[in-house]
């Protein structure tokens, strides 16, 4: 599947990434998405992210709720005129036959208030299921995109319980003769004990504090990557202090704009480098 | 007169903006063509519209200066329409220009997007370097006069199992969709829904979901499908939920439902439908178990370390505070022990994954732990009203509740400084004391206004004005009365209304009006009390005996007309304290006497409110 998916976005010209090296919650905050839909250039990138979100772990019980699973990630920016088309080749190239299905596009906006980021979109749905968030970005960092980027994230897990007809994520086969229960169940028992009962609180509170100051000053020196690598960091403090059920509805909206803050110093950072480096190309 | 196809081809419309685009399509196309459409199809994928236009645009006539202004003004006018100033033409004694209209082909271009950028929609976006702003990218404009092609190339069909398409006539455009698989008018498609859930029977929608799957679809196709019964032991409201807000599907009751999918082989789509809403409803039966396991007496015992509000102390704080008011608002037994159980679902997985099903979740626990129903029916109204015009709680308990936990957010937001300002209203605090009005005038329930802090209780009565069907004036007067509780303010102001002409409104009026105004603002120098002994003139003392008789009997507690009859006796007695008597005596204390007396006046008929707030 995640093959299928990667030499089809390859033949449509897209950067083959790979996943970012620290914790996050979706594909959408990896710099190849969030720093380089910013400004007016170019970029298209596919690329599996393995995501993050403490909250969601259930010790490996629950059969469609983990706090680590994988998302496939697709940026085309600008969004060409016949994006859609393309996103639906895709999952002809899956092997999904559009005319047995009910494929569909359902009104979905997505908003990350810690990156001060919109945009408006849909889930697509296949016979009922969510299997792709599908978003036309409109401001990230607090900054209105130039060149609006097309976001398509496919949810791997539940495209392979679709394609393979498997009603729990455990019993998927993600390898012959090796299912994803195998792979990933222990990895869920472990890391939900962590999240929600053993990762130290005041040890993350000061480390969001320090991520926060370090963020700072890096944007002092003038290096929005290393910054933003501490805005993703702040973010995991966050929502791992979040699963420890140590933040309440007002501290909650006060950390979320500390993060949204030094989102938008990293972007408008970056975006003033950029217009830099073009300055001097020109020169 | 020629028949116009005009279509704009969108990436898949929301529901929302496919209504508001219904609304504004038919007026932009007669602002832009001056005729109203004679039929207008709006869909997820495309908004149209047929109007009959003549193939010309009207002659113009663009009216400048007047004659006699004509060599100061008439270059510039000239200048700024383009024209030379001898191709002005004079008519009724104005300047102006003529402008013969055109062929319509060759303003439709324009025409079609004026009207593409005319749409304002409440959300929007823009997709490319056009500068539009639409709620989903536009990707396609077709325009057809009669058979001929002005704007576009084809239209398109399904999108998956058709592709472009030939219009061939303008007034056939909707034959061809149809042929093609899409059946463009909203209003057929909302009788092929209804009609294909009609042939199933029995069918449901307490979501109001239907509006929103006429626009999820341009092919029609109702199919019926079951789920595994052993989901029937959740809570029925979280099925029809996991149903409806999630899935949009139409409950038929036990275990079946129905859904309109927009193609597909029928059997594969059932199928794949199912899946994913038991794949929900399990999920939900995860949660639910392990809630139920845990019993709700030990899920209230998990709510001192979940905060409530910063600064308000935890949901066990916060039950504590319920149960005082519950007590202060005379609640029996039942509301009581509901108090103490109303947030335990806070603690609940199940409220997490459905957090619009809170209080009845709770309920469901409580039930099932065995309260008594008075209990479990508390817990389930305890958020209600939670509209503007939403129903009130039924039980005795649950108004009390109700009226509690509306009490205690109020004023907690309130001290933490979390005030409504403008439109912001992040905590719904609007909501609950308009809820909590209601509850007082509507649902009878005694709501001691001394049980509000000032500043919630002025918040909460500025809602009464807008609540009861009477001037704001007499609201505000009753707000200024004694009146113990909310309902016996709005019942005030109601009979002062309805008393208005009547001979003993006015006579109250009157004496309040006159004590008010000569005594108000002398407050300062008048005596502390009334000194019997220096009342001199039979007519001051006349007054001071009616106001000894009828003092006590002046109430806004229970029957106003009553109060407002007694207290008339004190407008002869004024009347002739006035005609007789000089407030401003040389004697000092005299004079602060006689002011005292018109302050008692004053302070005792203003227990029916303070009626200097009614304009006369």
């Amino acid at each position: 599947m995640i093959r299928a998916l990667e030499g089809y976005w390859a033949d449509q010209g897209c950067v083959l990434m790979q996943p970012y090296h620290t914790e996050l919650a979706a594909g959408t905050m990896n710099p190849a998405t969030f720093l380089r839909c910013l400004g007016p250039k170019p970029w298209k990138t596919a690329y599996v992210e393995p995501v993050i979100r403490p909250q969601d772990g259930r010790y490996g019980e629950n059969p469609y709720r983990f706090q680590h699973y994988f998302q496939y990630q697709v940026i085309l920016k600008p969004a060409p005129e016949d994006v859609l088309d393309r996103y639906f080749e895709s999952l002809e190239a899956l092997g999904i036959d559009l005319r047995r299905h009910d494929v569909r596009l359902v009104e979905d906006d997505w908003e990350q208030p810690t990156l001060g980021a919109w945009g408006l979109g849909w889930e697509v749905w296949c016979d009922g299921m969510e299997i792709t968030q599908w978003t036309y970005f409109q401001q990230l960092g607090g900054v209105d995109v130039e060149l609006v980027p097309a976001e398509m994230t496919y949810g791997l897990e539940r495209l392979a319980m679709f394609l393979q007809g498997k009603r729990s994520a455990f019993e998927l086969e993600w390898a012959p003769g090796v299912t994803w229960g195998d792979v990933y169940r222990e990895s869920e028992r472990e890391w939900s004990a962590y999240n929600f009962e053993l990762a130290p609180v005041d040890v993350l509170e000061a480390r969001f504090g320090q991520h926060e100051e370090e963020c700072r000053s890096l944007v002092e020196r003038r290096l929005p990557l290393p910054a933003y690598d501490q805005v993703l960091k702040c973010s995991h403090a966050f929502n791992l202090l979040e699963a420890r059920g140590a933040i309440s509805v007002t501290e909650r909206a006060a950390y979320i704009g500390r993060v949204r803050t030094l989102a938008r110093q990293v972007a408008q950072l970056y975006l003033e480098l950029e217009s830099e480096g073009d300055g001097d190309a020109a020169a | 007169m020629a028949t116009l196809l005009l279509e704009i081809g969108c990436e898949e419309l929301p529901a929302g903006a496919c209504l508001e685009a219904a609304e504004q399509l038919p007026g932009l196309v007669e602002r832009e063509l001056g005729a109203p459409p004679s039929a207008v199809f709006v869909g997820p994928r495309r908004l149209a519209a047929l109007v009959d236009v003549d193939e010309r645009t009207p002659d113009e006539w663009i009216k400048g200066p007047p004659e006699n202004l004509a060599e100061r003004a008439a270059a510039g006018f000239a200048k700024k329409h383009g024209v030379k100033v001898e191709e002005l033409v004079s008519r009724e004694g104005f300047l102006g220009v003529e402008r013969a209209g055109r062929p319509l082909r060759e303003v439709l271009p324009d025409r079609l997007d004026a009207i593409v950028r005319g749409f304002s929609f409440s959300k929007s976006m823009r997709w490319d370097e056009s500068g539009i702003r639409f709620a989903r990218p536009v990707r396609w404009t077709l325009a057809k006069l009669e058979g001929d092609t002005v704007v576009g190339e084809t239209s398109f069909g399904h999108r998956f199992s058709s592709g472009s398409l030939e219009i061939p006539h303008a007034g056939q455009y909707a034959e061809r969709l149809r042929e093609a698989g899409v059946e463009p008018d909203a209003e057929e498609r909302r009788r092929q829904i209804v009609a294909g859930l009609d042939a199933i029977g029995d069918w449901s929608d307490p979501g109001g979901v239907l509006e929103e799957v006429v626009f999820l679809v341009e092919s029609v196709t109702v199919l019926e499908g079951s789920f595994d019964e052993r989901f029937l032991a959740l809570p029925e409201r979280v099925v029809v939920t996991a149903m409806q807000s999630h899935q949009r599907y139409f409950p038929l009751g036990g275990n079946r439902f129905a859904f309109v999918a927009n193609g597909g082989d029928p059997e594969t789509v059932r199928a794949g439908n199912e899946v994913v809403l038991e794949g929900r409803l399990d999920d939900a039966t995860f949660t639910f178990e392990r809630d139920v396991q845990l019993g709700i007496d030990r899920l209230a015992e998990r709510l001192g370390s979940i905060t409530f509000f910063a600064g308000a102390g935890s949901f066990t704080d916060k039950a504590d505070r319920l149960r005082a008011l519950v007590e202060k608002l005379g609640g029996g037994e039942a509301s009581v022990e509901a108090a103490r159980l109303a947030k335990a679902d806070q603690a609940a997985e199940l409220v997490r994954e459905f957090p619009d099903l809170e209080g009845h979740i709770g309920a469901e626990y409580a039930r099932l732990a065995g309260y008594p129903e008075a209990v479990c029916a508390a817990i389930d109204e305890q958020y209600l009203p939670d509209a503007a015009a939403g129903p009130l709680p039924q039980t005795e308990a649950g108004k009390v509740l109700a009226a509690a936990d509306k009490l205690d957010t109020l004023a907690v937001s309130f001290s933490l400084g979390h005030k409504p300002t403008g439109s912001r209203d992040p905590y719904g605090l609007r909501r609950a004391a308009i809820g909590l009005c209601r509850l007082a005038v509507e649902g009878g329930l005694t709501v001691p206004r001394e049980l509000m802090p000032d500043e919630v209780r002025e918040f909460v009565e500025e809602r009464l004005e807008g609540l009861i069907d009477v001037p704001v004036e007499y609201v505000r007067a009753a707000r200024a009365s004694a009146a113990p509780d909310l309902g016996a303010v709005a019942r005030l102001a109601e009979t002062l209304y309805a008393e208005r002409e009547t001979p003993e409104f006015d006579a109250v009026y009157t004496a309040y009006d006159r004590a008010n105004r000569l005594a108000g603002r002398e407050a300062e120098s008048a005596a502390e009390e009334l000194d019997r002994s220096l009342l001199r003139e039979e007519a001051e003392q006349a007054l001071a005996e009616t106001l000894a008789q009828v003092g006590d009997s002046v109430s806004a507690d229970g029957d106003v007309r009553a109060a407002l009859e007694t207290a008339s006796a004190l407008g002869p007695a004024m009347e002739r304290f006035f005609e007789d008597v000089l407030v401003m005596d040389e004697d000092p204390a005299v004079r602060a006497n006689r002011l005292r007396l018109l302050l008692d006046v004053r302070d005792t008929l203003g227990r029916l409110g303070d009626l200097s707030q009614i304009p006369r």
